[in-house]
């Protein structure tokens, strides 16, 4: 070897040498990405992102939790059993679980964790209505609880008079038993009013920690959960380890898996405490490529496949994992999201809106030019459902096959121009050309190029604004957007969070964006909210569902599938989105890591 | 000299102030609060949160108090965006910016000028062509297709081919916190090293071709046919005459890019997620978090002005025949 040469390779060793992390794993410790920039807030009251949500309930917990083993279900977190129902559910009945401690921390005598109370519950749902907290998820609890309302109206007032927001002021919907016992009282029997005692916005918070910490509050996590916050870099990563005064919490009994999951090993750590690993690292990751390659390191536990990855890992007409991935035991879980990618019309514009026949038919027209299908191949690698209506699948009045006699799914060209000239443009002929808003992020500007040409095909035009999502809101919220664009990830899994945007009084500014009143369909849906799950219930959701195609204030739906790989190293995995609480159950097998 | 650049610190005063209210100015024309609570957004819900943010104050007072609080260095205004202060975000970010950026600019320019040394020296010849060549090609290529290439064969594909995770694929340590240095070095080139090689690749081709224009523009000076003429050595009439005299084009380069070197390179940053201030700035713009942008842009205006100062007096320090008045 020539002495350049050997000069080359011995700095090459060195670099090496020297750039070699030395680190070696904590026992049981996870890393796991997660996308963007990661949560804002670790205030259960000020977060509202996907983010926000999977990084507080690891420190926070709510009174209900959904269950791992079915994600339809629910069942008691913070609470001994599940809320006694009362007077036909306006009264519900909530007991604490015993020996339920918040994390030790100086805001506490001695700094040692104390028991939490039925005032720490109603401290935690006051604070959804303090304004200085944004008011952000007060749209949980509106309208829900006796005397809440009013309550939030007269401390706000007094706040904005100088005063102070009183939080020991009562609400004579929240009835205080005993310290592990009260009543809420509500304004009318919601059933949603269970499915928001899952949501992380509803967790409780000991007053101490607000108190001491004030804005400090939204990075100083003190909660009832599985973890403790180790370290908190913003937009770079989160740790947390085991909560070692986690209460009586266990693993899911074997029975209640189902076969596929029991196939699958999930039930094989049936009642083991939790959380079963020591310490959880979450990574913030922006682009794709770092993500995909750092799985494929065997760095990361899970992750979920980018889109524009997705034939790098699986083949993308027989959606067959590819063989060098499946040799190495990696494992994957199709995710269905509860999710509605649509176009819509602004009902109050003069052109697109409306109710009469011929607006019905432009509408119409334009509904049956488009090719769902092709957007869903183009743009998600075939990856979506695409549905009739704006009920995701796996929801009640969700259509059979996605498919509803008569809707208007595209494309069907010939029968888009008859409606078209039904309508009085015959070949879009004295169409005015139609503004279509959307925002400018991921692969938008390409998606509306192929809206362009799939109208072009019956003579209507769109005039194209791609514009940054402040502005797309800002407009949508002033009417002043013919045709618009974005998506909406169901809350929580009802078909009623669904139609809640087409609810009459939740016009602009509120989520029904499109501005579309019947009030046939108010009255139906002012009904199916007081009713629990079952027949007649879903039976309503269809009809709302018909009326809502048949009006056509809206284009669609896609709902996006997600596949999230799994490392063979990681037990007890069932990827999902509907809560993100559920990394308490993981383990890890270090033979195979 | 001190007269000088006082003078000019106040010449630049109100063009800083310019700058910050034209920033604030731009920053409101849309308004953020919309965006920031979501589709669900409530006018209620919009109003609070208006207020919250201090939106609602008319804009003489939000510009002047700004401007105090920058006056008195003062970030502990709330960002908008995180659960921190302005300077909890900001401060933060500088020495992981300046671990990617101060490296690969003190690299690229050394590198950059020997080559173009190399290359005017050979005017003409094979090995000046070769070179430019390569630097042209370099140029040719987007900063991201070197990114996801190094990313992807600089780390990922060494790492599976060592068994050993030489160069990290993302992300960053403070290697600043160690107490040995050998283990600083570790951290550092593990995280750093890799975008500090990209950015060196990238920028060389640009700087090559100026460093080797300038070079050979005073190689045809008369100085330099005198210096050879009384019999001076090749690497003396370089190091000694020739280099010298093209320090006033290498130090403007040089000081103009300063500025950027605190920004940071925000590519490489988003790429590496490493938290810099570009990606910090970058972020701060995109979520509408209006103080923290503020911050950064003030910060980096006033920069600027610093180093064009700077970059007069060190005119004056490196050629006798500058005079500041």
């Amino acid at each position: 070897m020539s002495r350049r040469a050997s000069t080359a390779a011995w700095m090459v060793t060195c670099v090496a040498a020297i750039a070699c992390a030395s680190a070696q794993p904590a026992a049981k410790t996870i890393a796991l990405p997660m996308r963007t920039d990661g949560p804002k807030s670790l205030d259960p009251a000020a977060g509202s992102t996907t983010y926000d949500n999977m990084a507080t309930v690891q420190f926070y917990e709510t009174l209900l939790q959904v269950c791992y083993y079915d994600e339809s279900r629910f069942e008691p977190l913070l609470l001994a059993d599940m809320p006694e129902r009362l007077d036909d559910g306006r009264r519900y009945r909530f007991r604490l679980k015993e020996g339920v401690r918040f994390h030790d921390d100086a805001c506490f005598p001695g700094g040692r964790g104390r028991a939490v109370t039925s005032d720490d519950v109603f401290y935690s749902w006051k604070r959804l209505a303090d304004k200085r907290n944004g008011l952000k998820n007060w749209w949980l609890l509106e309208d829900t609880i006796v005397g809440l309302d009013a309550f939030k109206e007269a401390q706000n007032a007094a706040l904005d008079a100088g005063g102070s927001f009183d939080y020991d002021a009562p609400v004579e919907g929240f009835v205080r038993v005993s310290d592990l016992e009260f009543e809420v009282v509500l304004t009318k029997p919601v059933f949603r009013f269970l499915w928001v005692l899952t949501m992380f916005q509803s967790s409780v918070v000991p007053r101490e920690a607000v108190e001491r910490y004030g804005q400090d509050f939204a990075s100083r996590p003190v909660g009832t959960g599985p973890f403790v916050l180790r370290e908190w870099v913003p937009k770079q990563k989160l740790v947390a380890e085991r909560n070692p005064n986690y209460h009586a919490c266990t693993y899911p009994e074997a029975s209640l898996w189902s076969e596929e999951d029991r196939a699958a090993g999930l039930a094989e750590a049936a009642g083991q405490r939790l959380p079963i690993a020591d310490r959880i690292e979450f990574t913030m990751y922006v682009p794709d490529q770092p993500v995909w390659l750092e799985f494929q390191q065997g760095t990361l536990g899970y992750i979920e496949l980018p889109f524009d990855y997705f034939s790098q890992a699986f083949n993308p007409r027989t959606k067959r994992m590819n063989a060098d991935l499946r040799r190495r035991g990696v494992g994957y879980r199709a995710v269905p999201q509860l999710d509605m990618i649509f176009r819509a019309f602004n009902m109050d514009d003069p052109v697109v809106g409306g109710y009469t026949e011929d607006r019905k038919k432009l509408r119409k027209a334009i509904s049956l030019a488009m090719d769902l299908q092709e957007f869903n191949d183009a743009f998600y690698s075939g990856l979506c459902v695409v549905y009739d209506g704006p009920i995701p699948p796996g929801l009640d009045g969700h259509p059979q096959g996605g498919r509803v006699s008569g809707a208007p799914r595209g494309p069907d060209l010939d029968l888009a121009r008859r409606y078209l000239a039904e309508a009085g443009y015959p070949d879009g002929r004295g169409l005015p050309t139609i503004r279509f808003y959307t925002s400018q992020g991921g692969n938008n500007a390409d998606q509306v190029e192929l809206l362009r040409r799939q109208l072009g095909r019956i003579g209507v035009r769109i005039d194209v604004q791609l514009v940054d999502f402040s502005t797309l809101i800002e407009l949508v919220n002033k009417r002043s957007a013919p045709m618009f664009s974005f998506a909406w990830l169901t809350d929580y899994p009802d078909g009623e969070n669904n139609l809640a945007l087409f609810y009459g009084p939740n016009e602009s500014p509120g989520s029904n964006h499109w501005n579309y009143k019947n009030p046939e369909f108010d009255a139906l849906y002012e009904l199916a909210v007081v009713m629990g799950p079952g027949p007649e219930r879903t039976a309503l959701y269809e009809r709302m569902r018909d009326m809502v195609i048949d009006d056509c204030p809206m284009v669609g739906s896609l709902a996006r599938t997600r596949y999230y790989l799994t490392q063979p190293w990681l037990k007890n995995a069932r990827p999902t989105e509907r809560f993100w609480s559920w990394f308490k159950y993981l383990d890890v097998d270090e033979s195979k890591r | 000299m001190w007269s000088y650049v006082v003078r000019r610190v106040l010449y630049n005063v109100p063009i800083f102030l310019v700058i910050v209210l034209i920033l604030m100015g731009l920053l409101r024309i849309n308004d953020p609060v919309a965006a920031r609570l979501g589709k669900v957004a409530s006018a209620e819900a919009i109003a609070a949160e208006r207020d919250r943010m201090g939106l609602n104050r008319p804009f003489p007072e939000q510009y002047a108090d700004f401007l105090w609080d920058f006056a008195r260095m003062d970030f502990s205004e709330r960002s908008w965006d995180q659960a921190q202060t302005v300077g909890q975000v900001v401060f933060p970010s500088i020495v992981p910016s300046l671990s990617i950026t101060v490296p690969a600019l003190a690299l690229s320019a050394c590198v950059s000028i020997v080559i173009g040394l190399i290359a005017a020296a050979n005017r003409g010849k094979l090995i000046d062509r070769a070179l430019m060549l390569g630097a042209v090609l370099g140029m040719c290529v987007s900063y991201l297709v070197y990114i996801i290439l190094g990313q992807k064969f600089g780390a990922f594909w060494l790492s599976e081919r060592l068994g050993t995770r030489v160069f990290a694929v993302q992300g960053y340590e403070d290697w600043t916190t160690w107490s040995q240095p050998l283990n600083a070095l570790r951290t550092w080139a593990h995280y750093c090293l890799l975008p500090v090689l990209i950015s060196v690749v990238v920028t060389m081709g640009y700087d090559t071709r100026f460093y080797r224009a300038v070079i050979v523009e005073q190689a045809t000076s008369d100085y330099v046919r005198t210096a050879r003429a009384k019999g001076c050595g090749e690497r003396r009439v370089m190091f000694k005459h020739l280099l010298r005299n093209a320090m006033i084009p290498i130090i403007t380069r040089i000081m103009i890019t300063l500025p950027f070197v605190v920004v940071g390179s925000l590519l490489l940053e988003i790429f590496f997620g490493i938290p810099g201030m570009g990606r910090t700035l970058y972020n701060s713009i995109i979520n509408k978090d209006f103080p923290v942008t503020q911050a950064i842009v003030a910060l980096l205006a006033a920069i600027f002005i610093a180093s064009n100062i700077l970059t007069d007096v060190l005119y004056a320090i490196v050629d006798p025949r500058v005079r500041l008045s």
